[in-house]
């Protein structure tokens, strides 16, 4: 089999230059490390600060249990100026006012505004410092007998991740992000060099046809990206403790296609450009961005703005970040995943129709 | 005596060198390309791709009770669009069936006897269920939850008593909650660390790829006329960068600039020598151009994760926070956010500004220390 050959030579090739293999393991696992630890959304232990002109039993226990929850805790802050000097230095992300007439005017039952700035800067807290006061206020003058009982108990529950915990949201992502860019940017670079080194006139003058060279290096590196993909997805497992959800199977069928098809991706890259360096930089700039910012890595698809939504749908990425999640964190199997399934291997065929086309097309420098 | 500075600096080694690179570099247009084109496309698709925004959540809705008033609980929690019903669902087990096939985000429960509790004064209890797969959408989709019902209950009171506290919020800065604004200033940090750090190590390996350093060194210049020669003009295209990337900012996404912008430029400055000091770097350690680009990674994509960029630094791991503070980005980024939207100056950035320095010196110093090591 000639596909086969081509493969063994290429795997003989990629484990004689150090470089890629180190690039091929160690950046992914850097990657993991700190996309997985580092990338949180939501704060706790929020810094605000805090001026209390009543002073008064009552104020400080408002005070107090607005600490009670682990995502506000006192600021550093010293006190001297306003309470938004502390904002405007950093020290602190909110700051509540609360006015001398405070306990006077609640013992008499007039109801009084107490003052809250928040930090606007960071959007997604400011939401949550917000919710976060409001809610303490509430449970504040619901235990204290200040506010009326409610008609309505809200008895909610949060389901696959009951304690939101971010790991659970953010590394199986990170794990797509990692399986779309590294197989990639290892293909893009093989192919490329061929044409550097002036080896692909070798091929051409061969009887290897276009599709047996892109099969031949496609499989070969889908088998690198697989070996990437274990090795990722074991670390996933015993250090950010995930844990099969359901039906692992969608994920053991998603992960060759997915895999195959950033292959291809850098299959293609690499008939277009001219030499490394940009193959690199295309695949970075090209692979990278669209991998993490359209494909629903960090924040919900749905909030990605009009044009750039049409493009986020070619982005094979977006497909696997669910169907990766499913296996992790809702574990429904085949019933939730299908469809992005289908549309992996999908993009795949248009991804190796492109770069069989392009290869056939592929000039040599001159 | 002006006459006679100008003259000696248009006659000098220094100025000759200079005027070379210039005109390499303007030759150059892959470098023209990758000073002008990856920093644009960079803002605008973050810009415009990253948005915390928590609206539209698909809400599945088994209403038991169908009256006026379960009826009026479920327009009150979509009204604000944060919730969109979808079709009303037939009972319990079919919610589940939707949550569970991802269909809809949240589902909320409506007990039978809805009504005839409120009636009676009692407590009546309606479920609602989130998916948490996305923990940080699920967190902030409760809390609007709960705060929809408790107002909505509020109403229902026959005899209302006044809410005591009433927490007035005011979000400074960003009194609209504009996303964009957080990310872009980010952004531009990112974008002048990638763009200078690639741009300035490309400048150098090429001498050393082509094998004109060497002749370089022949010549009677000295290795840091070289290495100033080669800073100088990069340094008056990074700047070049900034005022493209402030641009961008403001018409494409009218970033309010309420701060001193002629003081941010100068820290701007102070960063671009980070990051060709780094780039310089990259080229010293790296044999080749490949290399460059590859090693670029390594250093590239920790300093931009730690720089809370994309993500608040407050919202990161014990760890990684103190991390960060070696992480010149971060500086630069706080200080970014601070000029653009919070308005404040040196009075109140003297902690991040001073920081950037001590980077710049150091990483400067080091650099050009092993770049002339290697020469030797």
């Amino acid at each position: 089999m000639r596909i086969w050959s081509q493969c063994i030579k290429e795997l003989a090739q990629f484990r004689r230059d150090r470089l890629t293999v180190a690039l091929a393991f160690i950046l992914p696992l850097l990657t993991l490390f700190i996309f997985g630890g580092a990338i949180r959304l939501e704060s706790k232990d929020i810094p605000i600060a805090v001026q209390d002109f009543d002073n008064s039993p009552l104020s400080r226990s408002y005070i107090e249990r607005l600490y009670s929850t682990n995502q506000l805790q006192p600021s550093i802050w010293d006190g001297l100026g306003t309470a938004q000097t502390a904002i405007d230095r950093g020290f602190a992300k909110a700051a509540v006012i609360i006015p001398p007439d405070f306990s006077r005017r609640i013992k008499s039952e007039q109801p009084i505004t107490v003052q809250v700035l928040v930090d606007g800067t960071d959007v997604n807290n400011a939401r949550v410092i917000r919710n976060s006061i409001q809610a303490t206020t509430r449970f504040f003058l619901k235990t204290e007998g200040l506010a009326d009982q409610p008609l309505i108990n809200v008895h909610s529950r949060i389901w696959f991740n009951p304690g939101r915990e971010e790991t659970l949201y953010i590394v199986p992502g990170t794990c797509a992000v990692i399986l779309w860019i590294y197989p990639s940017l290892l293909a893009a670079i093989a192919m490329v060099r061929e044409k550097e080194q002036g080896t692909i006139v070798q091929v051409y003058a061969s009887s290897l046809s276009a599709v047996e060279l892109i099969l031949g290096k496609g499989l070969a590196y889908l088998i690198i990206g697989l070996g990437i993909a274990s090795v990722v997805i074991l670390i996933s497992i015993l250090i950010f403790g995930l844990r099969f959800a359901g039906d692992p199977t969608p994920l053991l069928v998603g992960t060759p296609i997915f895999v195959g098809s950033a292959t291809l991706f850098g299959l293609l890259i690499g008939t277009r450009v001219p030499n490394v360096t940009t193959a690199v930089q295309a695949v970075a700039t090209t692979g990278f961005l669209t991998a993490l910012l359209l494909s629903g890595f960090i924040y919900p698809l749905s909030n990605i703005p009009f044009p750039l939504s049409l493009i986020s749908n070619i982005i094979p990425t977006r497909y696997f970040i669910p169907i990766i999640r499913d296996a992790f964190v809702r574990g429904t199997g085949w019933l939730g995943v299908w469809f992005g399934l289908i549309m992996l291997a999908f993009l795949s065929l248009l991804l190796f129709n492109a770069a069989r086309r392009n290869l056939s097309r592929m000039q040599l420098p001159d | 005596m002006f006459h006679k500075l100008i003259d000696r600096l248009l006659n000098s080694r220094i100025w000759a060198l200079a005027v070379k690179e210039i005109n390499q570099i303007l030759r150059n247009k892959q470098l023209i390309f990758l000073l002008v084109f990856p920093p644009t496309i960079q803002l605008l698709v973050f810009g415009f791709a990253l948005s915390p925004d928590v609206q539209f959540l698909k809400l599945g809705v088994v209403d038991y009770a169908q009256t006026q008033t379960s009826r009026e609980l479920v327009s009150a929690m979509t009204e604000n669009q944060i919730f969109v019903a979808q079709d009303h669902l037939f009972d319990e087990e079919e919610l589940a069936k939707q949550v569970q096939l991802g269909q809809v985000t949240a589902g909320v429960v409506i007990p039978p006897d809805f009504d005839r509790q409120l009636q009676q004064g009692e407590t009546s209890e309606i479920q609602v269920l989130i998916d948490g797969t996305d923990a940080n959408t699920a967190g902030i989709a409760n809390g609007y939850m709960t705060q929809i019902v408790q107002q909505f209950s509020h109403q229902l009171q026959a005899n209302p008593r006044p809410m005591l506290i009433d927490p007035e919020v005011v979000f400074l800065y960003n009194a609209g909650l504009n996303t964009t604004w957080f990310f872009v200033p980010g952004v531009l940090g990112l974008v002048l660390t990638l763009t200078s750090s690639l741009v300035s190590s490309s400048a150098v390996v090429r001498e050393k790829d082509a094998g004109t350093l060497e002749q370089l060194l022949m010549t009677p210049a000295e290795d840091w006329e070289i290495l100033l020669a080669k800073i100088v003009p990069l340094f008056i295209l990074m700047l070049g960068d900034v005022f493209l990337a402030l641009t961008v900012a403001k018409l494409v996404f009218h970033i309010p600039f309420r701060g001193n912008m002629l003081v941010f430029t100068a820290v701007s400055a102070i960063y671009l020598f980070v990051g060709i000091s780094v780039g310089i770097l990259l080229a010293t350690i790296s044999k080749n151009q490949r290399q460059v680009v590859l090693t670029s990674f390594f250093i590239n994509l920790p300093l931009i994760q730690t720089s809370g960029a994309i993500a608040p630094i407050e919202s990161m791991p014990t760890f990684f926070r103190y991390l960060s503070l070696l992480n010149p980005l971060r500086h630069y980024v706080t200080i970014a956010r601070g000029f653009l939207l919070k308005g404040v100056g040196i009075m109140e950035l003297w902690q991040p500004i001073l920081a950037l320095i001590v980077f710049a010196i150091v990483l400067l110093t080091f650099s050009v220390k092993k770049f002339r090591s290697q020469l030797s």
